[in-house]
């Protein structure tokens, strides 16, 4: 049965925050729409309003022609609406079969679930992905025992037991090996042959030009255009996702000297994902950390930050220690910046003062000094160009870009001799990047060294002299000098460690 | 695999560990008291024991639908004070059935009152069920201001009695049990598990999140009125106070019996072994000759090491009782 | 419908702060008394009230912390501690005004004792913080049983009359005095101590504090510990005032204290509040009690007001996250 969808002018703002202030959306029976934006587009806003799991502020939405407006997920379900999430709709403590037939379970006498069919229903889905999953995969099995691929399977296969016209995959493969997906988009051209409508949101442009028949961007909330897939290339649509202003990626941060101390050196650092790391950091060096998400990167810095509980050496300054508290790793100047500042790195409810002095108020001596506190905030929030009413502002009434500069300046308060940088630039615009990477040059320049995970490959490559690529838990490549470029990170992200493997741009 | 298949077996059955713990305790308690098996110290014993698994069984639901309920005590008390206000010695069968009814209807109420705040207000459940409960305490004091009234001798003789040599009791418990399984295999029991356990993926998935959880306080409000009449059979009188220290035993019990108090899973089976281990530890305590001054602290002592029980067990673990430890919680999710 | 009602209730308290709000609805709560029965407005009354507030506020300042600290963080052995320590008073000092110092310290030392298990309880073995204080509360009752068999034996020293009950200065009785001085301290330790900054941010959010140096699980057992030290102290100032111990001394100020602090606007989510809140809050739920005094209501009456005012006051202060947005 065909089935169309069209998305007009869509708002969404959450308190004072735009989320979406334009944004736009058509697919049809037939064809894969890849929704494309980088982060802070409104993307993933825009899939939660079509499935009604967020309600719009205005705009329109037309299925079949027919303007409809969905006050929940189960309403959109029943007009013939799934998606598929990163983890968003699994139940922990229930097993395969009863998450997917969640609300849809087949009953005995229209009362009782029937646990046999259930099972038997379950297998028949499993059978889809048969091979690319490991035989502990079952229908009876606790989700919340399962490895994140095969968590992304089940979702999957939760939203293909709906029988959908429209299927949406919301970055639905970030979590799937390449066997994985490539089984998808075998099933995703099943699906097409059948009628469905299949909306395809993600980051990843080799998946998306494999696939999508068709590409919708956004940017910053706003709809910016649309392409034929056939029609275009990845420059063009990338062009349409970022704002041209200059490049901010022309700062190359001075090249380290040869003969500075070493300020970290890690042998074969193991923890739950990382299966043994060797790496060195110099002063004044910046080393840039690459690969796929997921691949080890956040536990390898939250291990060197005494976060979370490691195996293997690990020296610093010359000293070795065991680092077991992030109070153990402050005391030695090293400092951590999450990528989920939100939740990890800021107390959104109080005051810029209180966050840029959280780990070092015993510095104001008791009672607490306020005055010293508040002028050492303001040279703070100065030198980082901060843009503030005041510091008694709570925090979470900063833009992202500002918001990110308070937790760089609480740890740049206490001079940190080792700083570990969690994709710090995630979600945040284009200006306050240009600011960071300086800010990353002048603290290269005064001997402090940096550890720098990025999930964007030209930051990565734009900024550093050499980055070590994650693979499965392990280092795949080191680039510098002639290796130091896209091919070779793309290359080793998915583990390929040859040169010439890789057919280049 | 063999681990593999204890470990969903107890997960399947999370009430297994309580019932060792019961069989033990049984254990201890037939060396104290070895005519603890005849059907009068049996009957007894159901008999001051049903009131306490009525009631935590509408715990146990709440609980797993991810809430909590601390005003269900008061709602005996409630139920209690209406019952016996409604009823006289001299009552017909009809009137105690209205009674009954109407007994029931106000546990309802409470319950959906409770419900209402959680699910569609959205309080949160501990300190709204807290203040509702000087809500249904004063309700039972106004009803009924100072203790008294009596019950039908017909109903208080169902109560003591054993159709076929099996105390009444006994079978009000094999069909609560019955109930709840009816319950559990049910699309329902589905949503309660799933509300409990992560609620906005449930949400996502489209349970009606809210409904179920004001259904969780309703039937906790319905069991809470059963238990007042229970109760009110068993001691046959009203105490606009005797609900008072059912609250926390029904929360006990409910973690006695193997159900997180996060929610998501469980079952009334756990819950049914908590009350009997609570009880039957109450026996040891009276029949072992602990001080009657000693014995409220003796009490509350076990209940301390009761709640401490599944903490203990994850220190003991493996895990050091050691600050680092609780770090690596506190900055990584459980899961994977 | 109910919902667009109360936000735009909230709204308008948004402007005010929460302990400006509580203090204005404390003098309206007065004069309004005073409609009821023209006697209730003169200043004995007014130094009454506040003197009745103030071993509220003082028995409130616990758990003050405690809620702030988040976590679901509630202290539910209050009650029971400010019994505890009353009789562990009364008993040691026998109304000899020389033991009054040592036997306080014991109280406080008992009261801290105890806050420490509740702390450890709830951070080490993961107990929820609700189940495990309402688990103490009972194993201090049971103490108390044992310490005093059903006998209250014991005296009260006169100089804790004389400095806490009967008027000191101008006619205000010195727990009055007693409380400013708790509200300084409080307000002292939670705006300027290392420990007060660490509080809010373990209320707010563990894992930033976690991640930014913070030692969560100290600070929590900390706060536990000063919840049980501080309710051991206003035990005691209740004494003072009571001149005698009963079994129930303590146990109607438990749902106050934290009706008090969530009236005077600490969030019971955690990380927002202060203690002037509370003080204001102490002050409306003693006002509230007087009025129904006044009214004659009885206790029936009492119970169904408070718990009703408290679940209002929720629906205004205390919502949650919606599922949708």
């Amino acid at each position: 049965m065909k089935v169309s969808l069209s998305a007009q002018h869509i708002v969404k703002h959450y308190g004072g925050v735009v989320a979406l202030a334009d944004g736009n959306l058509t697919v049809q029976s037939g064809e894969v729409v890849a929704l494309l934006g980088a982060n802070g587009s409104g993307k993933s806003t825009l899939s939660k309003i079509i499935t009604g799991v967020v309600s719009p502020n205005d705009g329109q939405i037309y299925l079949d022609d027919v303007p409809v407006s969905f006050a929940s997920p189960q309403a959109a379900k029943r007009a013939g609406i799934t998606a598929v999430y990163q983890e968003l709709s699994l139940v922990p403590d229930m097993t395969v079969a009863e998450n997917i037939w969640l609300g849809n379970e087949p009953l005995v006498g229209g009362i009782r679930v029937n646990r046999r069919k259930l099972i038997q229903q379950t297998e028949d889905l499993l059978q889809h992905f048969a091979g690319t999953f490991q035989p502990t995969l079952e229908p009876d099995v606790m989700v919340a025992g399962l490895p994140p691929d095969e968590r992304q399977i089940v979702e999957i296969l939760k939203a293909l037991s709906k029988n959908p016209r429209l299927m949406i995959l919301d970055e639905a493969t970030a979590s799937l090996g390449s066997q994985q997906v490539a089984r998808l988009f075998e099933l995703i051209e099943q699906w097409k042959a059948r009628d469905m409508a299949i909306v395809f949101v993600s980051h990843r442009m080799d998946e998306i030009f494999r696939i999508a028949d068709r590409a919708t961007v956004l940017r910053s909330g706003y709809h910016v255009g649309d392409r034929q897939i056939a029609e275009t290339n990845e420059r063009e649509l990338v062009s349409l996702m970022v704002e041209s202003q200059a490049n901010p990626h022309s700062i190359r941060v001075q090249a380290t000297q040869a003969d500075a101390p070493i300020r970290l050196q890690v042998e074969q650092l193991k923890t739950k994902t990382l299966r043994g790391v060797d790496l060195r950091v110099r002063d004044g060096e910046l080393l840039g950390i690459g690969g796929l998400q997921g691949q080890g990167q956040t536990d390898l810095l939250l291990a060197l930050f005494g976060a979370i509980s490691y195996h293997g050496h690990v020296t610093l300054s010359g000293e070795p220690v065991k680092l077991n508290s992030p109070r153990d790793a402050m005391k030695r100047d090293v400092a951590y910046v999450p990528g989920d500042r939100g939740s990890e790195g800021l107390l959104l409810i109080r005051s810029i003062l209180e966050n840029l002095h959280l780990p070092s108020w015993k510095r104001y001596g008791l009672p607490l000094d306020m005055r010293a506190a508040y002028a050492a905030g303001e040279r703070s929030a100065d030198n980082l160009r901060l843009v503030r009413s005041s510091l008694d502002a709570p925090v979470n009434s900063l833009s992202g870009g500002n918001a990110q500069k308070v937790v760089i300046g609480k740890w740049l308060l206490r001079d940190p001799r080792l700083l570990l940088l969690n994709d710090p630039t995630k979600g945040i615009d284009v200006s306050t990047k240009g600011e960071f990477y300086e800010l990353l040059a002048r603290l290269c320049a005064q001997g402090t060294a940096i550890l720098f995970y990025s999930s964007d490959d030209e930051e990565l490559l734009g900024l550093c002299e050499r980055v070590l690529v994650l693979h499965d838990g392990q280092i795949s490549a080191e680039l510098q000098g002639d290796t130091l470029d896209r091919t070779h990170l793309v290359a080793a992200s998915m583990g390929f460690a040859q040169e010439g493997d890789i057919e280049s741009d | 695999m063999n681990q593999i298949n204890l470990q969903r077996i107890s997960l399947r059955h999370t009430y297994l560990f309580a019932l060792a713990i019961l069989v033990a305790a049984i254990a201890i308690n037939y060396y104290h008291q070895p005519n603890m098996f005849e059907i009068r110290v049996l009957n007894g014993n159901l008999r001051v024991f049903l009131p306490l698994i009525l009631l935590a069984a509408g715990q146990t639901v709440v609980i797993i639908g991810g809430g909590i309920d601390l005003s269900v005590g008061a709602m005996v008390s409630m139920v209690n004070a209406i019952l016996v206000t409604l009823i006289t010695s001299d009552s017909t069968t009809t009137e105690v059935i209205l009674a009954i009814l109407a007994g029931c209807g106000a546990g309802m109420l409470a319950g959906a009152l409770n419900g209402f705040c959680v699910a569609y207000l959205r309080l949160q459940p501990i300190v709204t069920t807290y203040a509702t409960s000087f809500i249904y305490a004063g309700l039972a004091l106004y009803i009924l201001p100072r203790p008294g009234g009596s019950v039908p001798s017909d109903l208080a003789r169902l109560y003591r009695d054993t159709p076929l040599g099996v105390p009444f009791t006994a079978y009000v418990i094999v069909v609560l049990v019955l109930i709840w399984l009816l319950l559990r295999s049910t699309r329902y029991g589905q949503y309660l598990l799933a509300t409990g356990s992560n609620a906005d993926a449930a949400y996502t998935t489209g349970v009606p999140v809210n409904r179920v959880r004001l259904s969780t306080y309703v039937i906790g409000g319905l069991m809470a009125a059963l238990a007042g009449l229970a109760i009110t059979m068993s001691v046959g009188t009203g105490n606009p106070r005797i609900g008072d220290a059912m609250t926390l035993d029904s929360i006990v019990a409910v973690v006695l019996g193997g159900t997180r108090l996060a929610g998501g899973q469980g079952g009334v089976v756990g819950t049914v072994i908590g009350v009997l281990i609570l009880g039957t530890i109450r026996n040891i305590i009276s029949f072992a000759n602990v001080p009657t001054w000693s014995q409220t602290l003796v009490d509350a002592l076990i209940i301390l090491v009761a709640l401490a029980g599944p903490g203990l067990v994850r220190l003991m673990r493996g895990q050091p009782v050691f600050v680092g430890a609780i770090w690596q919680r506190l900055v990584r999710k459980e899961s994977a | 419908m109910t919902t667009t009602t109360l936000n735009s209730v909230r709204r308008l308290f948004d402007h005010v702060s929460p302990p400006m709000v509580a203090l204005i609805l404390a003098v309206i709560l007065f004069f309004a008394g005073g409609l009821i029965n023209p006697n209730f407005v003169n200043v004995t009354q007014a130094i009454n009230i506040v003197r009745a507030a103030a071993f509220l506020g003082i028995i409130a300042a616990g758990q003050t912390l405690v809620i702030i600290s988040g976590g679901e963080g509630i202290d539910l052995s209050v009650g029971a501690v400010v019994t505890l320590s009353a009789i562990l008073v009364f008993r040691i000092s026998d109304g000899d005004n020389a033991m009054m110092v040592p036997a306080l310290l014991v109280a406080l030392a008992v009261g801290a004792g105890i806050g420490l298990m509740n702390g450890l309880g709830v951070m080490l073995l993961r107990i929820p913080p609700l189940v495990m204080t309402l688990a103490m509360a009972g194993v201090v009752q049971g103490t108390v049983l044992i310490v005093t068999r059903g006998q209250l034996i014991g005296d009260t020293p006169s100089l804790m009359r004389r400095f806490i009950a009967s008027p000191l200065v101008l006619g205000v009785p010195g727990v009055v005095f007693l409380w400013i001085l708790v509200g300084i301290g409080m307000w002292l330790l939670l705006e300027r101590t290392n420990y007060g900054k660490q509080l809010f941010a373990v209320g707010v959010n563990r894992k930033t504090a976690t991640l930014s140096g913070v030692n969560v699980p100290l600070v929590v057992i900390a706060t536990y510990t000063l919840s049980g030290f501080l309710a051991a102290f206003g035990g005691f100032t209740l004494l003072g005032f009571t001149q005698t111990v009963f079994l129930n001394l303590g146990q109607p100020y438990l749902f106050p204290s934290i009706a008090a602090v969530v009236v005077g606007g600490t969030v019971l989510a955690g990380g927002k509040g202060s203690y002037w809140g509370t003080m204001s809050g102490a002050l409306v739920l003693t006002l509230i009690d007087s009025l129904l005094r006044a009214l004659q209501l009885q206790q029936a009456y009492q119970f169904m007001v408070l718990g009703t005012v408290l679940v209002l006051l929720l629906s205004v202060y205390g919502r949650q996250r919606t599922l949708r947005q």
